[in-house]
């Protein structure tokens, strides 16, 4: 059975006779030129990953009843959550929108017998779906419908 | 380690890629109704009162959408993290790194499951 490669397997056995410099972090890392979109790509993750810790707490406070329910949701109303919801909305935005746009780029150039939809179908696609699915859950989280 | 996380590389690589897609997608109306319009009281807390919303989630379709809001964005946060980690302090702790990133995104997908089959 094949067995995943060691990290280093490409590594030569010997250090060869040419010299290499090693390797450098680029000036403009972390926060200048095309830097700043990256590492704040990047540091969407702990947007997430508390997103996903908040979501997990509401989900399981709705199993334990409605008195933890409602406390779960009182708790949203202070201003610190208030203000991570505000940067949460921004961060989802921005990581839609860049991610988005590697879609037609990261596309193979042929599916089988078949070449991949023109960008502009792709993007048109994903956009539709991000503000149909934007409009239809958030009309029935707000009581719109069901 | 180096070698689990090389073997285990698909399966976060599906769950990150998920977690930025389905994640966002789904996240957009999860933070602006949860997260801002029910608490600025800009829509009335009934639309989020405890039946109403036992109700939507009790059902297959509001399990899975919850499981997807809880679970995903917790490997796209933990895989993100780990690049930012090694970004930032080097390679040579992310056998300590990354462990710990997706054995937290992997307990809470598993509390996740545990919270959408308990409501």
């Amino acid at each position: 059975m094949a067995r995943p490669a060691h990290p280093h397997a490409m590594a030569a056995s010997k250090p060869g006779r040419t010299r290499t410099a090693p390797p450098r972090m680029p000036p403009e890392f972390p926060m200048r030129g095309r830097y700043r979109a990256y590492t704040l790509f990047d540091a969407t993750g702990l947007v997430y990953l508390l997103l996903g810790l908040l979501a997990l707490r509401l989900a399981w406070a709705l199993g334990d009843g409605e008195a933890a329910w409602s406390a779960a949701m009182a708790g949203f109303r202070n201003p610190l959550y208030l203000a991570f919801h505000a940067l949460a909305l921004v961060s989802v935005l921005f990581v839609g929108v860049r991610f988005f746009r590697l879609f037609p780029k990261a596309q193979p150039p042929k599916l089988g017998p078949l070449e991949p939809p023109p960008a502009p179908v792709i993007l048109g696609g994903l956009y539709g779906a991000w503000i149909a699915v934007t409009l239809l859950l958030g009309a029935i989280l707000a009581g719109g419908i069901f | 380690m180096k070698h689990l996380l090389l073997r285990l590389e698909p399966v976060v690589w599906l769950l990150f890629g998920q977690g930025i897609l389905i994640g966002t997608i789904l996240l957009t109306a999860w933070v602006l109704v949860v997260g801002l319009l029910v608490p600025l009281g800009w829509v009335p807390a009934d639309a989020l009162a405890y039946q109403r919303a036992h109700r939507l989630a009790a059902n297959p379709i509001g399990r899975l959408v919850l499981l997807a809001i809880a679970a995903l964005p917790l490997w796209k946060g933990a895989h993100h993290l780990r690049a930012l980690a090694i970004d930032f302090g080097g390679a040579q702790r992310d056998t300590l790194v990354a462990p710990l990133l997706y054995g937290v995104a992997a307990v809470g997908s598993l509390l996740a499951i545990a919270a959408v089959l308990r409501i």
